[in-house]
């Protein structure tokens, strides 16, 4: 079975009246399968019967902390950066008194707010 | 390690003994039905090693809710709903881990450029068959795998995917549209 002949087959396997398995078996016997390797059942078993299923768990628990780690960062990234720019725009500068907003005060009226003198 | 002398005893006797601890007759299971799980795991995520370790999981989410599983579908159904649904998750996790990096991740479709030196490869049967699938969105996808390398009836998709036959057969009409838009290129 040439290429066009398989792709008209997968196509017409598509159909609302097409007989699935006579595709399905013609598609496999044209090399199209899919197969686990030959020790699938063992990894299974091993992972189900045995330590191994600890382990993938915890396997799977660092690829969703990893996922979260992600998410967490980039919203962490995207925050500061806009902290930076609307402190530049609100004070002009992001020198350290700027942090602090105290870049329009003076020594001396910040002891007078805190004595109330 | 499985025993390959275990006598041919039915589903239920099946399910029934791995209840009980039977380690041979979850192997038998596994066995048995191995190979339809490929076809669905792999046909849905391409033919990678992440591919088997998602089949495990099949398996050992099916062992897990064995107890759950009452005898009114079969246990065939039964598995294939835990693998598409197992796949359909891998899909949507890829998709999610790509999508914070690439705007192209969260297209319908998952578009791809044929490079002039994928010529060659492009004359093999099952490579195409893979490129084609992949490049189906996950719904679409889901319902080609069921009906082209299962092998499944509209009815049967339905019952699989937990979806009106109605739905399935829009959805049919749409990946047919889809995959032939996808095997001209190829």
């Amino acid at each position: 079975m040439n290429t066009s002949e398989i792709k008209k087959l997968m196509i017409s396997s598509l159909n609302e009246d097409a007989d699935t398995v006579e595709v399905s078996g013609k598609l496999r016997d044209e090399g199209i399968s899919y197969q686990f390797s030959h020790t699938f059942g063992d990894k299974v078993l091993n992972k189900l019967f045995s330590a191994g299923i600890a382990v993938t768990r915890e396997v799977e628990f660092v690829k969703y902390m990893n996922f979260a780690f992600y998410r967490i960062a980039l919203t962490g990234v995207a925050a500061i950066v806009i902290l930076l720019i609307s402190i530049f725009l609100m004070q002009g500068s992001l020198s350290f008194n700027s942090f602090l907003g105290l870049s329009d005060n003076y020594d001396e009226s910040i002891v007078c707010l805190l004595t109330g003198n | 390690m499985i025993n390959k002398s275990y006598n041919a005893p039915g589903e239920d006797e099946l399910v029934k003994a791995s209840l009980n601890g039977d380690k041979n007759a979850f192997g038998e299971i596994v066995n048995r039905y191995q190979k339809m799980v490929a076809r669905t795991v792999k046909g849905m995520l391409g033919d990678s090693v992440f591919a088997e370790d998602i089949g495990q999981e099949v398996f050992i989410k099916l062992y897990y809710s064995l107890s759950e599983f009452r005898g009114e579908a079969k246990l065939s159904t039964y598995i294939q709903r835990i693998a598409v649904n197992l796949t359909l998750n891998e899909i949507k996790r890829r998709k999610r881990f790509l999508s914070l990096f690439s705007q192209k991740a969260n297209n319908e479709m998952y578009e791809f450029e044929i490079a002039d030196q994928d010529i060659e490869v492009r004359k093999e049967a099952s490579e195409m068959v893979n490129k084609a699938l992949l490049a189906m969105a996950p719904k679409f996808r889901v319902i080609v795998t069921m009906r082209m390398l299962q092998g499944y009836s509209t009815k049967e998709t339905a019952e699989i995917l937990d979806l009106p036959i109605g739905t399935v057969l829009s959805r049919l009409s749409r990946a047919q549209e889809q995959l032939r838009n996808i095997l001209e290129k190829l």
